[in-house]
């Protein structure tokens, strides 16, 4: 259910929004500049001097233009009277709008004929004025790089950034992905270093540069604020705007605005008082049941109500207000208006916060219509926040005649939509390079237990010397050493080890922590995957979290069925990766990453089934194994109508090409990818590494002699042709894995201070 | 009074670093008493990029980045000043008391006053704690001349405290230093910092240099004297003035001012950030201040 403003309405809030952007605006310009609010004493100093988020570091930085707040968003209920009343304004790097743009997008797709009939407002100017406000921040470049700077994928808010970044166009950078040198800051992407003009920042300033800001600071670029001072680098919100957040100045905004502006302002603010002020004390000591007491800095804490506080709680914050009291405010509490929300299939009343969204742009703001709605869980919920869980809704200003469209594009917009290669930054890439690796490995690892599982549980006895083949190669594919090969006493009670390889996540090599890692390297290249592939990967994690229920009856009760659905959901990743991912650097490492991967299964599974020379039907059932386990036992049956020769099965696993499975396959796919990688450094005729030693896993593969690796030797017992052979081209795969990832790949160790700050706390 | 001063702060790592950014507060700002003439910083390795900027507080602060591997990292800064002559001391005795430097602190509305409230509250190194309050009581005593009170709290400090080199570090808290009154001029500024706001006076960190003399009869060693450390007291109205509680005296000539703060870590002379280096670096200053004419 949208929350829908009528146009008259939004007409008065509209011009309250601006005013009050620009008030901020001309606010941080003179907090970090000359000063004027507190020489002069509008502002009383305790008030700046004690916050947390005013950062000395950061005075005399300005951008480029009238603005130095580029987005400005406040939060507002309607109250009683139905007047709308600020209560926080948000500068430091407003969380919501691609929420409001999210919702927007779901809500036009559920309801389009309401929405178009209701003539609702357009979000897509407020996005255009921010990418055209973004690029003039850079004026002397031609052709300016944004990037959109988040602190993870760990962030809650993180799913916002990616949303946002790749509606905008920009990279999603984390502050690994950028350096400093020679005087800017760089993003490092395969294609090398590319320069960076603007940063759309989702970190806080405080993280920013571990150099003049929190130096223990694992979120920043070292010596950032520097380039910024240089003015080599715009970033938006610059460095220091979370100051704004400081709600002490709601208390004194009437004289602010007086100052700056020659008037109050428009939009009525909640009735704040500042524990700094003696009257001020005392009144709040006087009233705490009808007030909410927050700390000046949101690092500081949570606000809390008095009225619903236990009494020993009540007692410590008031000793708390009294010991250091200009740390404090207290704002009375608003009863926001209820507004209709479907919960439970049913429309509730519930209590909504507004948060709106103003833009620089030319020489004034642009306001975004409507905004975030969030909506409190329970009737009557004092504090709504995402990060204590809220329900979003779109909101709706309604005209009462359907919109102009959407003027043109203004020009200097035109010009940075045609810039072309935005870049990858390589952290990216690598996450999907592991992406395909870490999902070929859990394949493999998966359809080798299947197998054995089917086999140990078959109606025939497995021989012995198979059964301990079998687990072997389980041990040896999955990479869960030491296993099966260095603990022969597990090999008659297979069990429990098997059951760990499949779940024990705190295993190396275990189903569960590849799976995991898989999901973690999905994570930080979300803004690459589309949406049906992230539905997958949410499968992926949804059957693994069932797993444990599902094996819980042990090998009895036919785990191999299980594993399926699992198979199932990396298959369909893969798919999609073929079928619906451009073919861009990122796929192409992908691919790498998935082909190298599974050129090492082959080879692994072959030497731990075949090396070693059995009796023929001992050897026919290992053969079966491999054949089954590498998907071909169908192939191989009609083919070759049932006769178990060990040469044939090598033809179809190892050289083969119609096989996508086969070995020579991997290697063809891999030539294909490697030749279209980006260039790095000089170009020369010369072969690089990786080209080398991938024509040496070609021609070594295609010059050999079926009959002579399926020999054994004379008195070995084993085939250590194929042992020889296969060893070679396992060292050559992993060297092109290892040089390829030298070369694109960032792997420098973490900066350290040369003093430690301990004193920062 | 003419000053060349020579600052060479040398790191050695035990593993190459191959990039690092630093901030270095090594370039002596312009102040009433002071000027400085001339300035130049030699960094080895050659950074890849430097730059100069005016800091929040006014001082010189000196950007650079290197980019290259390197296992040592060697930094002079090398600057001339030039001191005023003195020829008063202040009258201590005259002007506000403590009980009128608190009440015109609060209801002053002059601008260098509402400015100078800042350095009432709390910074990164000195939060005020009772003990501290208490320490500095028997000193600042309402009825008493401002100024007057302060030296005695300096007094105070360099008979209290014993000057021990090996029993703080940069990061030794405040508590410490003042239970065991042991320490270093930059503990001894803070533990003055800290009992004057702790009284609700407005005092701020001040480093620099001072220039030591020879033993009688003896030549001068190149980089004997040191980097040092003292604070500033604010008396609305009438400014700020210096004291050094680690020699027991009033800020004069051979004080020479680099740059001041809230405290240390607003001033450090050198902070960095390095991409390497291992976990053992070896680090040696050494400074002369040498008298021109």
């Amino acid at each position: 259910m949208p929350f829908v403003i009528g146009s008259d309405e939004w007409a008065k809030i509209e011009s309250g929004l601006l005013e009050r952007a620009e008030l901020f605006n001309l606010l941080l310009r003179d907090l970090y500049g000359p000063r004027d609010l507190i020489r002069t004493g509008v502002i009383p100093p305790e008030a700046i001097f004690a916050h947390g988020g005013f950062l000395r570091a950061c005075a005399g930085i300005r951008l480029q233009g009238e603005h130095d707040l580029i987005i400005h968003s406040v939060d507002m209920v309607r109250t009683a009277s139905g007047d709308m009343c600020v209560f926080a304004d948000r500068a430091q790097s407003p969380s919501g709008a691609g929420y409001a743009l999210e919702n927007r997008t779901v809500m036009s797709r559920v309801l389009p004929s309401l929405f178009r009939d209701s003539h609702v407002h357009r979000l897509a100017h407020f996005f255009q004025r921010l990418r055209a406000k973004l690029s003039q921040l850079a004026p002397n470049v031609d052709e300016p790089r944004v990037v959109v700077l988040t602190p993870g994928a760990l962030n809650e808010t993180h799913f916002e950034h990616a949303y946002l970044a790749n509606y905008l166009g920009y990279p999603l950078v984390q502050s690994g992905d950028l350096m400093v040198r020679n005087g800017f800051v760089w993003m490092k992407s395969l294609e090398g270093l590319m320069r960076v003009d603007v940063i759309l920042r989702r970190v806080d300033d405080w993280f920013c540069d571990p150099l003049e800001l929190k130096s223990d600071s694992q979120l920043g670029v070292p010596g950032l604020l520097g380039v910024a001072r240089q003015n080599r680098v715009a970033i938006a919100n610059p460095l220091g705007a979370g100051v704004l957040e400081n709600p002490v100045l709601l208390r004194y905004l009437p004289q602010i605005s007086k100052r700056l502006l020659g008037r109050e302002p428009r939009l009525k603010s909640a009735a704040t008082y500042w524990c700094g002020e003696r009257k001020d004390l005392a009144y709040v000591l006087a009233n705490l049941d009808q007030l909410i007491i927050k700390p000046i800095f949101r690092g500081m804490g949570r606000s809390q109500t008095y009225a619903v506080m236990s009494n020993a709680e009540r007692a410590a914050l008031v000793q708390q207000l009294q010991a250091q009291p200009q740390l404090y405010v207290a704002q009375e509490r608003i009863v926001p208006s209820h507004v209709p929300t479907m919960i439970a299939g049913q429309l509730q009343p519930r209590p909504a916060i507004l948060r709106t969204f103003a833009v620089a742009s030319e020489s004034s703001y642009l306001i975004m219509p409507g905004g975030l709605t969030r909506v409190g869980l329970t009737l009557g919920s004092p504090l709504i926040s995402n990060q204590l869980g809220s329900i979003n809704k779109d909101t709706w200003v309604v005209a009462s005649e359907p919109e102009r469209p959407v003027e043109n594009v203004p020009l200097g917009e035109r010009r940075a939509q045609q810039q072309q290669s935005v870049g990858l930054p390589s952290r990216v890439v690598e996450n999907l390079f592991w992406l395909g690796r870490y999902a070929e490995r859990a394949e493999a690892s998966l359809r080798v237990l299947r197998t054995t599982f089917v086999m140990l549980n078959g109606a025939d006895m497995l021989p012995r010397n198979c059964r301990h083949l079998l687990l072997r190669a389980v041990t040896e594919v999955t990479s869960s050493f030491p296993g099966f090969t260095a603990q022969p006493e597990l090999l008659d009670d297979p069990e429990k080890e098997l059951l760990a390889v499949v779940l024990d996540g705190g295993r190396l090599g275990s189903v569960r922590s590849c799976l995991q890692a898989m999901l973690n390297c999905a994570e930080e290249s979300k803004e690459l995957l589309s949406s049906d592939t992230l539905r997958v990967i949410n499968d992926v994690r949804d059957v693994m979290t069932g797993l444990d229920q599902a094996l819980e009856g042990g090998l009895m009760s036919a785990p191999e069925e299980a594993l399926d659905p699992l198979v199932t959901a990396l298959m369909a990743l893969s798919g999609l990766a073929q079928e619906s991912m451009i073919r861009g650097v990122g796929w192409r490492f992908m691919e790498i990453g998935r082909r190298i991967e599974r050129g090492l299964q082959i080879i692994t599974l072959i030497r731990a089934l075949l090396v070693r020379e059995l009796p023929d039907g001992e050897q026919a059932t290992m053969l079966l194994a491999m054949l089954q386990v590498l998907e071909v036992i169908i192939t191989y049956r009609r083919r070759y109508r049932g006769r178990m020769d060990i040469a044939q099965g090598l033809e179809l696993t190892l050289i083969d090409t119609s096989n996508p499975r086969s070995l020579l396959y991997q290697f063809g796919q891999l030539q294909d990818h490697i030749a279209n990688l980006p260039e790095v450094g000089i170009s020369s005729r010369e072969l690089q590494a990786e080209q080398r030693a991938l024509l040496e896993a070609n021609t070594t593969l295609r010059l050999s002699h079926l009959v002579d690796l399926a020999r054994a030797g004379d008195d070995s017992g084993r085939r250590d042709e194929l042992d020889q052979v296969l060893g070679r081209l396992y060292h050559l795969l992993t060297t092109i894995g290892s040089v390829v990832s030298d070369k694109y790949f960032d792997h420098r160790v973490g900066p350290q201070q040369l003093v430690r700050a301990v004193w920062e706390g | 009074m003419r000053y060349r001063i020579t600052h060479v702060t040398d790191y050695r790592y035990s593993i190459p670093v191959g990039r690092c950014y630093n901030l270095a507060h090594m370039v002596p700002r312009d102040t009433g008493r002071q000027t400085c003439t001339r300035n130049q910083i030699h960094v080895s390795p050659a950074p890849a990029s430097t730059h100069k900027h005016q800091d929040y507080f006014g001082n010189n602060a000196y950007f650079f980045a290197i980019q290259k591997d390197h296992d040592q990292l060697s930094i002079t800064a090398e600057s001339e000043v030039e001191m005023q002559e003195q020829g008063w001391t202040p009258g201590l005795a005259l002007g506000l008391t403590c009980g009128e430097v608190l009440a015109r602190l609060r209801s002053s509305s002059a601008p260098e006053c509402l400015l100078a409230r800042e350095y009432v509250l709390d910074s990164p190194m000195i939060r005020a704690f009772p003990a501290l309050r208490d320490y500095a009581a028997p000193s600042l005593r309402p009825e008493r001349p401002f100024l007057e009170a302060v030296q005695e709290l300096n007094e105070r400090i360099y008979r209290d405290f014993t000057y021990d080199p090996g029993f703080t570090t940069v990061a030794t808290p405040l508590q410490e230093v003042l239970t065991h009154k042991r320490g270093v001029c930059q503990d001894f500024a803070h533990v003055a910092i800290g009992c004057l706001r702790a009284a609700g006076f407005a005092a701020r960190y001040v480093s620099g240099y001072l220039e030591t003399l020879p033993p009688p009869g003896q030549e001068k060693l190149v980089g004997s004297d040191a980097t040092h450390a003292w604070f500033a007291v604010y008396s609305p109205e009438d400014g700020w003035f210096e004291f050094d509680p680690t020699n027991d005296k009033i800020a004069a000539e051979q004080h020479i001012v680099t740059a001041w703060g809230r405290d240390y870590s607003d001033v450090t002379p050198l902070r960095g950030v390095i991409f390497g280096g291992g976990d053992k670096h070896d680090l040696s200053v050494a400074v002369t201040v040498q008298r021109l004419a």
